[in-house]
């Protein structure tokens, strides 16, 4: 301990040979590069939505101007963006608490050691790299009711008697959506808690296992709290995605049928780009940003009270 | 644990391994097969593999507008300077967010990764409305800034923690012999990085090379992905099952070889370096 000082003692060092000022002139100038990449894609989005929230924006003649509160009182009104907000959080709390459950049970699987566990863990890390694009155009193509492999095989099965319009009817559309999202990121989970599960030392449970504690006592005594910066890396990670999410469910459902899968994202798309009125779809972009930011908050400061990536 | 717990405990691994494993390996199945036995029903399983699919996907003999190779290209063109951009600018910043003292550095490393929640929904309206403005639709800037922009907060904050893991009396040694700040950095600290420096490239490049939605609203030819190409295969005339799945596999594959072969890699960038 004597020979090396803490890093911080060295820095400490380093930094009282040259002044505060020159340091805050370096380090700024460093992160500059990074500093303008983001805020142009991130500040400066805010403030333009923010200003054109307040106006009628027409792309395609004359006729822009400011509205006042005109555009937010649309968007609350809109009954279609009332239902976007429920199959926003829909979307999001059934999707992530599944992929965790479904996650951690088969991290739990996999931990026990078999003679393949090695290769199967190698190839559960294939879907997250798939495009969402291309997972969605799959799972079309595979529930299509006519040449549908999906129904097919249930109905060759004696599951179903009649083959199933899975994006046709709201609930089993639901059903693919969700399906899609955890067949693409439930073994992002897994892995994840896989390689907190490895961390797990052998003794406690040794030491608990002779004072005679049974496999649901030692699991919730022992190994989750070792699991528990895992755990919350991978719900913050997948929660804030889940959020962003829009490529896949436009291309499986585009919202179908009706608006019935129809997340804000979407909402938010179509309005804009579709309809080509800017000013409702800022106003509703606004409201969602401050929403999500609120939550952002909450999830990083669970990162920063289970993990120490947050620190200083 | 009983024979019996092992037996299930493997069966429900194989099952899982199943239902990860269908929807590529049946892509993989259907971009060899004839195109008039490709959407028969009962599923043909005994075919001659062809790689007409291929071929028609390559040379353009398909439905969409324009020859997917080409899009190919698009894809590893906004990719590759997606990634070199985001690394040219995240280097530096984590080296100031590691080593550098200043007031609101801390502050400033959170903001930075609350930049990740931004919907790309959200982001692509005022993107899409300058752009047409100042006539930039469909050229290389409007996707390379803004997938820099995406993985630019991961790799940040990955490097930063590698960088904080060197010893720093590296560093001051170095220092005291004489080199500059910026000799430290090229010559010690970014051959030491190297390992991290390959997990961010790989999240950032897997991020570029999926995204759709920026791709679709920004894009018209010069510049359109291979995501956006795809998406093109089915249309009103039906879907062509034997090219989409041709396409898909080209597009799909580089990224599950390098995800198979660098997986610790892999699995460090998408925890942002949480998970070693």
């Amino acid at each position: 301990m004597t020979t090396a000082a803490s890093p911080l003692e060295a820095e400490e060092r380093l930094t009282s040979r040259s002044s505060s000022k020159e340091q805050a002139r370096f380090g700024w100038s460093m992160l500059s590069p990074a500093m303008t990449i983001l805020l142009i894609m991130s500040v400066a989005p805010a403030i333009y939505l923010f200003y054109v929230s307040f106006r009628h924006e027409n792309l395609l003649g004359p006729g822009s101007g400011f509205v006042g509160l005109q555009n937010y009182i649309r968007v609350f009104s809109s009954p279609e963006n009332w239902s976007g907000a429920v199959a926003t959080f829909q979307f999001v709390a059934i999707s992530v608490v599944l992929e965790l459950g479904l996650g951690l049970g088969l991290a739990l699987l996999l931990n026990r050691k078999f003679p393949e566990t090695n290769l199967l863990a190698a190839l559960f890390i294939l879907p997250l790299g798939v495009a969402p694009v291309v997972s969605a155009l799959v799972f079309r193509v595979l529930l299509d009711p006519a040449y549908g492999w999906v129904d097919y095989y249930l109905q060759l099965w004696g599951i179903i008697s009649d083959p199933i319009d899975w994006l046709g009817q709201p609930f089993t559309a639901w059903v693919a959506v969700i399906a899609l999202d955890v067949w693409q990121w439930t073994p992002f989970v897994a892995l994840i808690l896989l390689a907190g599960l490895s961390g797990v030392p052998a003794e406690p449970k040794e030491a608990a296992m002779i004072d005679g504690a049974g496999p649901i006592r030692l699991f919730w005594h022992i190994t989750l709290p070792f699991l528990r910066p895992f755990i919350a890396i991978a719900f913050v990670l997948r929660t804030i995605e889940a959020f962003k999410t829009f490529g896949s469910i436009f291309v499986l459902t585009n919202g179908g049928p009706g608006s019935s899968t129809e997340v804000i994202n979407l909402d938010i798309y179509r309005i804009a780009l579709q309809n080509f009125d800017v000013g409702a779809a800022s106003a509703l972009g606004i409201v969602f940003l401050l929403i999500l930011s609120l939550i952002t908050k909450q999830l990083l400061a669970i990162l920063g009270r289970s993990t120490d990536i947050m620190e200083e | 644990m009983s024979w019996l717990g092992k037996l299930i405990t493997r069966v429900v691994l194989w099952l899982a391994l199943v239902i990860v494993m269908f929807p590529i390996l049946w892509v993989l199945l259907t971009s060899f097969k004839p195109a008039e036995l490709a959407q028969a029903l009962p599923p043909i399983w005994d075919f001659m593999p062809t790689l007409q699919n291929y071929r028609d996907v390559l040379s353009g003999n398909t439905y969409t507008s324009q020859v997917f190779g080409v899009l190919l290209n698009h894809t590893i063109i906004v990719t590759l300077s997606s990634t070199l951009l985001g690394l040219a600018a995240a280097v530096p910043a984590a080296y100031a967010l590691a080593r550098v003292k200043f007031a609101g550095r801390q502050a400033t490393a959170n903001w930075i990764l609350s930049t990740i929640m931004f919907p790309p929904a959200v982001s692509v309206i005022p993107v899409f409305v300058i752009a047409s403005r100042l006539g930039l639709t469909d050229t290389w800037p409007v996707l390379v800034v803004p997938y820099a922009a995406f993985g630019l907060p991961m790799m940040i904050w990955m490097l930063r923690s590698a960088i904080k893991q060197i010893p720093f009396e590296i560093e001051e040694a170095a220092m005291v012999d004489g080199a500059s700040r910026g000799q430290i950095i090229w010559h010690i600290v970014l051959p030491l990085l190297t390992p991290s420096i390959v997990s961010a490239s790989l999240l950032a490049g897997m991020l570029a090379w999926n995204e759709f939605l920026f791709a679709l609203t920004l894009s018209r030819s010069a510049i359109k992905t291979a995501p956006v190409g795809i998406s093109e295969f089915t249309s009103m005339y039906g879907t062509q099952w034997g090219t989409l799945t041709a396409a898909a596999t080209v597009t799909v594959a580089p990224i599950l070889l390098i995800a198979l072969l660098l997986r610790r890699r892999v699995i460090e960038g998408l925890t942002f370096g949480a998970v070693k």
